[in-house]
């Protein structure tokens, strides 16, 4: 354990836990875009600065990202933060006036913006999809694409791999905005465009999960194929 | 370059525009980057300020142009620094169209301050600054966009980028831009970025020295991003997935080059030259191709099979290697005959340094040169181990022949360097391996008289020494102790103390120039000799350099040839000398995380084989030390004179 000051207070905090682990603990408010607590933290939404004492100076940090250290001082609500979060939360409204849940964050924090629900399903790079692919699923179907030098992308977008693909859609369950769809239509399954065939449960027949998954967690456990195919319920 | 009428570079404001008095330092303390002689700058703008050197430099589309640039390098990862830009470009837009007002620059402002305080990496936490010295330095062209009595126009601009570890880098690889695809587990593409610049990158993933670690922003914080391992481990990524080949020529040339010299030099200027459609022939008097990375270098350290893959893939893209065809005398008559355009002469430095001790000429038994000792045992000639080897010198290729004696069966493997170990020119991990592996290391002395009986080395004469006054390279000079002789008996003596080329190949009829120092005299942009169609480079030139030089010199080479075939002539870059790239106005506060560690062979196992000591990353290890990199991207634009 080490000792953390928050706002003035002594907290006794896990080594190597993270800033906001804490707050949560300690009920403090703080506001998150790109945070979930199973994945890795990704610090991309920038909402969750708070600010750290660093040589007599206090410097924002991201409190998603940030392992708490021995002595460190923290403030999560001055209002010099309070601006910051606004004004955050003001660039993704600016780009994403549309999409709900950056209206919903945008307000929370005193952005104006307009009552009725927002229609857009924008993708907002918060690469909760990215990680789930790679750090829960295990396949990596999804990337950031690249920019830099020589490589003149307009707009930062997330790259699919349909040949990686296991239909799992596990991304469009984690993805905050609904930019990541899933259709079913009778046994098939439509993710990022792809048509996937799904099993059908031996015991009760529904349609349970696509083909390709039953094979890569045949793949990866060694179980076979065919002892996969019943669903949770009739299992 | 003219006159500077303003500079905010450094955070020194020099201002002598009308009414202004000038204080701070003066113009010629401002170290800015230095566009190509031949442009006319108005005015630059970059990560590290804004230089006006003309009253017609337009501030404003300059600065709008800069925006535009950078949003082109904002990664879009974290949501402050692309939003905050394409805010700025926005704003200065809906002034341009009448519907700006005052305000906006207090926006503008705000926005600057958000972008840098609060931005994932250090290209965002420094990319704004300038346009903030704009808007406080040049208000009133603002205040005249506002009001309509002044408009953004399209000029006439360069802009270029380079980060701390790429201006570092003597082949100047896109380092953030390679590390940021491993970080998003692309492996592929990181590797076809690296081979832009470096061909052999399995090879310099090995054995590179690294400079660009030394100027790792990250070194300050905790320890500098492994930019090594990770090249590694993007060229072994590729080994273990089947491996891929490289680009062949988009469209086939008449004209053929000779090349001579497989080495690291001859295969980049091969290689980048079959790429623009040129037949390329070399012409290599070893065995193998490599040059000194397949004589020079030991196994333990850089494994031959990866240096054939690497070269045979250049191979593949229809460059003619010929082996054992040692070229006696070089005449471009004689080539052109052949149907040879350009020669590029690249024969490395393969010959060992006199030490200046007597004897060393009388061709002792058990008295080998360092270069020819390494180079004898990877060409798999025996060597016998003796009982006793002393090897004289402290750069790498010293600690290369120490660490191979331990490994052929030495009982007994002593170094004599003549400064202490904090001079020593070979790396630290090299030394701490060689201890490790039992090699001995006596500093502060150096040889007199190499000692022998009926022709056999036995023993060097020595004398001690102490440091005194640093001299130019700003390593203390090492002073004898007179009166401090002594001797020390051994069966091998190995100097290696520095290399020089080997020039038969030049005859006295060619009037390429010489150097005083044995190497050949080429002109440092173009790499032409005092022959027309003659072009020099590498260690044959400079003197042993480390291997990504003479990389960096092949592709220059293969780009001059070119323009030279085509009548033109090759052209510097934009300098960045002294342009103090690792200021960075914003800094977050930055997390510490060690570098990922890699597995080194069990000291036991390294006598009697030439292993490979060092591993590598694998993708897990990979991607999290790319999460390392800072991001460190500067960029600077300038408005050219029309």
């Amino acid at each position: 354990m080490v000792t953390i000051v928050i706002d003035g207070h002594k907290v006794k905090a896990k080594e190597s836990s993270t800033i906001l682990e804490n707050t949560q603990e300690l009920n403090i408010d703080i506001p998150t875009l790109c945070y979930h607590m199973d994945l890795s933290p990704f610090g991309a939404c920038r909402l969750c600065a708070v600010e750290v004492k660093t040589n007599g100076k206090w410097q924002l940090a991201t409190s998603c990202n940030t392992p708490v250290e021995e002595g460190m001082e923290l403030r999560t609500d001055s209002a010099l933060l309070q601006e910051s979060r606004k004004l955050t939360a003001e660039f993704l409204y600016y780009r994403y006036p549309t999409t709900e849940a950056v209206r919903e964050v945008a307000r929370k924090l005193g952005v104006q913006t307009p009552v009725e629900k927002g229609e857009g399903h924008d993708c907002i790079l918060c690469g909760l999809c990215v990680r789930t692919c790679r750090e829960i699923v295990g396949v990596s179907a999804l990337t950031f694409q690249d920019r830099g030098l020589n490589r003149n992308i307009d707009e930062p977008k997330i790259e699919y791999d349909p040949n990686t693909c296991i239909g799992c859609g596990a991304c469009a369950y984690v993805c905050p905005t609904g930019y990541v769809q899933m259709e079913a239509v009778d046994d098939k399954r439509i993710i990022w465009n792809k048509v996937f065939k799904m099993a059908a449960c031996n015991v009760c027949g529904s349609f349970f999960a696509p083909e390709d998954q039953l094979r890569y967690i045949s793949r990866i456990t060694g179980v076979p194929f065919s002892e996969l195919t019943i669903c949770t319920s009739c299992r | 370059m003219g006159k500077v009428i303003f500079s905010s570079w450094s955070g020194k404001i020099v201002d002598n525009r009308k009414g202004k008095t000038p204080k701070a330092s003066k113009p010629a303390d401002i170290t800015f980057p230095k566009p190509p002689e031949e442009e006319k700058v108005l005015a630059l703008i970059g990560w590290n300020g804004l230089v006006v050197m003309n009253p017609e430099a337009d501030i404003l589309s300059l600065t709008l142009h800069y925006l535009e640039q950078i949003r082109k390098l904002s990664c879009g990862e974290c949501s402050v620094c692309m939003i905050g830009i394409d805010k700025l470009l926005h704003i200065m837009r809906q002034m341009d169209e009448g519907k700006g007002s005052k305000a906006d620059i207090a926006e503008m402002k705000a926005i600057i301050k958000q972008v840098s305080v609060n931005s994932k990496c250090g290209f965002g936490q420094s990319a704004l600054f300038p346009v903030l010295d704009a808007i406080k330095y040049c208000k009133s062209d603002f205040l005249a966009l506002i009001k309509g009595e002044r408009g953004l126009e399209d000029k006439d601009y360069s802009y270029a980028v380079t980060a701390p570890c790429m201006d570092t880098c003597p082949a100047g690889l896109d380092i953030p831009g390679y590390i940021e695809l491993i970080r998003n587990n692309k492996f592929e593409e990181s590797l076809s970025l690296i081979r832009e610049n470096c061909i052999l990158p399995g090879v310099v993933g090995r054995v590179c020295t690294r400079p660009c670690e030394d100027a790792c922003v990250r070194k300050d914080i905790d320890e500098p991003v492994s930019i090594r391992l990770l090249k590694r481990a993007a060229a072994d990524y590729d080994l273990q997935h089947g491996g891929s080949s490289l680009n062949g020529p988009q469209k086939e040339r008449e004209e053929r080059i000779a090349i001579i010299g497989a080495g690291p030099a001859g295969l980049a200027a091969a290689y980048n030259l079959r790429l623009m459609g040129y037949g390329v022939t070399i012409f290599e008097s070893l065995p193998h191709a490599g040059g000194m990375a397949a004589v020079g270098i030991p196994e333990y350290r850089l494994p031959r099979d990866i240096l054939n893959h690497e070269a045979g893939l250049i191979k593949r893209t229809g460059v003619e290697i010929k082996v054992n065809a040692k070229v006696e005398k070089l005449s471009l008559k004689d080539l052109k005959k052949r149907g040879y355009t350009a020669v590029f002469v690249a024969v490395g430095a393969h010959r060992g340094t006199k030490i200046g001790a007597e004897g060393e000429d009388k061709g002792y038994e058990g008295f080998v040169d360092g270069v020819e000792f390494l180079r004898n045992l990877n060409l798999g000639k025996k060597v016998q181990p003796r009982k006793k080897v002393i090897v004289i010198g402290g750069g790498n290729t010293a600690l290369d022949c120490a660490r191979s004696c331990t490994r052929i069966g030495f009982d007994d493997v002593e170094i004599i360097y003549r400064r202490s170990r904090v001079e020593m020119p070979a790396s630290d991990e090299e030394i701490e391996e060689a201890e490790k592996e039992g090699v001995k290391f006596n500093y502060l002395m150096t040889p007199l008289k190499i000692l022998a009986k009926d022709g056999k080395a036995t023993g060097v004469e020595c004398i001690k020494m102490r440091l005194g006054a640093p001299d130019e390279s700003g390593r203390r000079r090492p002073v004898p102790i007179k009166g401090s002789e002594f001797t020390m008996d051994t069966d091998m003596i190995i100097p290696a103390i520095g290399q020089r080329p080997e020039l038969p190949v030049i005859p006295d009829t060619e009037k390429i120039e010489i150097t005083k120092w044995g190497t050949i005299r080429a002109d440092p942009i173009t790499y032409m000799t005092d022959v027309e169609g003659v072009f020099a480079g590498g260690d044959c030139v400079t003197g042993p350099a480390i291997l990504i030089d003479a990389l960096n010199t092949g592709n220059r080479v293969a780009k001059s040839i070119d323009c030279y075939l085509q009548g033109r002539s090759l052209t510097g870059g934009i300098s960045f000398e002294g342009a103090d790239l690792k200021r960075q106005m914003g800094r977050g506060f930055t997390v510490r995380v060690p570098a990922q560690d890699v597995d080194f062979l069990d000291v036991k196992k390294r006598a009697g084989s030439f292993e490979e000591v060092e591993g590598g990353f694998g993708a897990v290890e990979a991607i999290r030390e790319a999460q390392r990199c800072l991001r460190c991207y500067r960029v600077v634009v300038w408005e050219k004179a029309p």
